[in-house]
């Protein structure tokens, strides 16, 4: 029986993430790419700001920027929509018994999915910017894999905090908007003057975004320091969205 | 003979707020109201069950009637896992389907076949089984020429008939319906009604909440007759449908 509950759950998430993948990119004629056209459209439009007006001294800065930008991507997709999965599927709450995390993890799962398609389909570009392949590559799944834990805790405080509170998502809108400047997308962490650097990478995108570039632009393995502190507060994370998500569960139904 | 469900003292409270707060600023408002003494924290409190007794063995189904707002919908949630009861306890043997609503996770944009393999796992049928019952359940509803179509190309009644296939489908030992027959054509509920009665002769159990007398005698042994959250009567359903109705007149007459 124990056996069976694990095996339906895996089915269940298997066809709402097929679902919620399937959906995103039905509805347009071009797919798939445009969820390409956005990273394309910013990273030309940051390379013209930063790299031509500004002339900001970072090498080959239009690879540079790419990369930061689909972690972000990943990031702020994952997080703004996960934070709607509930709310957006009322029946799957009020007229049918599942776990109801599985609501969130495939929509999460959907998401993590179009991230790796993207950075696949990129990769081509990339190498044509300059970016020599090399065996580090083979690390990014690492990285996603925690971006992918990162995505998945904080849905999980998100998406019933946006149940009970209807108007959360603006909240998280505009820690989106902020988080995209405290994170080192379309600046050098560098210029953060070295007293705030503890507390700024702090913010799990940082050591993400960083230890992508050192694969993809440097050939270099991410800093292990890097990596544990990004693991900690995806940890913590996890554990709040654990809690958070536990004690609001049982009146999903009632509050919907 | 074996227990398929047994409920024991059971008891629902709902809370109903006197002024809706579902945004932040809401929440904010009337705390800082409550703290600064101007107003109390007020809800009404709301038994929607009051002290439930039940058992049902298996191959015995059981009618639930009374009037609108008597708690059966509550009750139907409680069985299948949805809402938690703030005192007692629910206990189910078996595998238990609800069909509270007709097509939960359908969507417009996919097409039939896709969202009825969604709902068959929904529904608790494995995705691998589903694969090959797809074809009998399509021919079952007569929708086998539109597997590729689009679900909102579809009627809302041959969406039902679709949806309704696919419950059936499932190796349910318990069925919870809410008064899912009421949709639909004459011809398919007729359909509908021989399921039923397959599934008497295959020992399974159906709870029914319904308002229709006729069907509630013809498939429910006994009923249970709720009132503003009370039982107000349980036996063999002849008698109890007839004190319903009963019942039903007086509280007409005398608010005429």
């Amino acid at each position: 029986m124990k056996n069976n509950h694990i095996s339906h759950n895996l089915d269940v998430i298997f066809v709402l993430a097929q679902k919620d993948f399937k959906l995103r990119y039905r509805n347009s004629v071009l797919g798939f790419l445009w969820s390409l056209l956005n990273p394309l459209a910013y990273m030309i439009l940051l390379t013209v700001v930063f790299s031509l007006l500004l002339r900001v001294n970072v090498p080959n800065f239009a690879a540079w920027v790419l990369i930061g930008l689909l972690i972000w991507r990943f990031f702020s997709l994952g997080t703004s929509q996960g934070l709607f999965s509930i709310v957006n599927n009322p029946s799957l709450v009020t007229k049918v018994y599942l776990p109801r995390y599985l609501i969130v993890l495939s929509n999460n799962l959907a998401n993590l999915f179009s991230a790796l398609l993207e950075f696949i389909i990129f990769i081509p570009l990339l190498t044509y910017l300059g970016v020599t392949p090399t065996v580090f590559f083979f690390f990014l799944p690492v990285i996603i894999a925690l971006e992918f834990l990162l995505v998945f805790g904080l849905s999980l405080s998100l998406a019933p905090l946006n149940v009970k509170y209807r108007d959360f998502f603006q909240l998280w809108e505009v820690a989106l908007q902020l988080g995209f400047f405290l994170s080192p997308v379309a600046y050098d962490s560098q210029l953060i003057p070295s007293r705030f650097r503890f507390a700024y990478s702090l913010n799990p995108v940082t050591g993400l975004i960083e230890s992508a570039r050192g694969i993809f632009l440097f050939q270099r393995l991410p800093s292990t320091f890097d990596l544990a502190l990004v693991s900690v507060v995806v940890v913590i994370l996890l554990g709040v969205g654990v809690l958070v998500f536990s004690s609001l569960e049982n009146r999903l139904a009632e509050e919907i | 003979m074996s227990r398929v469900l047994e409920i024991r003292d059971v008891w629902k409270r709902f809370r109903i707020p006197h002024e809706r707060r579902t945004t932040i600023l809401d929440h904010l408002a009337s705390a800082a109201s409550v703290l600064g003494g101007t107003t109390r924290y007020q809800y009404e409190e709301f038994w929607a069950l009051k002290e439930l007794n039940l058992a049902l063995d298996q191959n015995q189904s059981l009618g639930i009637i009374g009037p609108n707002g008597s708690g059966k919908s509550t009750l139907l949630k409680l069985v299948a896992n949805i809402m938690r009861p703030d005192k007692g306890e629910v206990l189910t043997h078996g595998m238990l389907v609800p069909v509270l609503e007709l097509g939960i996770g359908f969507h417009r944009d996919l097409t039939v076949k896709e969202n009825a393999i969604v709902y068959g796992v929904l529904m608790g049928i494995a995705r691998s089984e589903m694969r090959k019952r797809i074809d009998p359940i399509l021919e079952f509803s007569g929708l086998a020429r539109f597997e590729d179509a689009l679900l909102k190309n579809l009627s809302s009644g041959m969406q039902v008939r679709l949806a309704f296939s696919i419950a059936v489908e499932t190796d349910a030992d318990i069925f919870l319906i809410d008064e899912a027959l009421a949709v639909g054509d004459e011809a398919f509920k007729a359909k509908c009604l021989e399921r039923f009665r397959e599934f008497k002769r295959q020992n399974k159990s159906i709870v029914l909440v319904s308002h229709d007398m006729d069907l509630v005698n013809a498939f429910c042994e006994n009923s249970l007759y709720l009132k503003n959250g009370e039982t107000r009567a349980y036996g063999p359903s002849n008698e109890i449908t007839r004190q319903y109705v009963e019942a039903s007149k007086r509280s007409e007459d005398a608010s005429l």
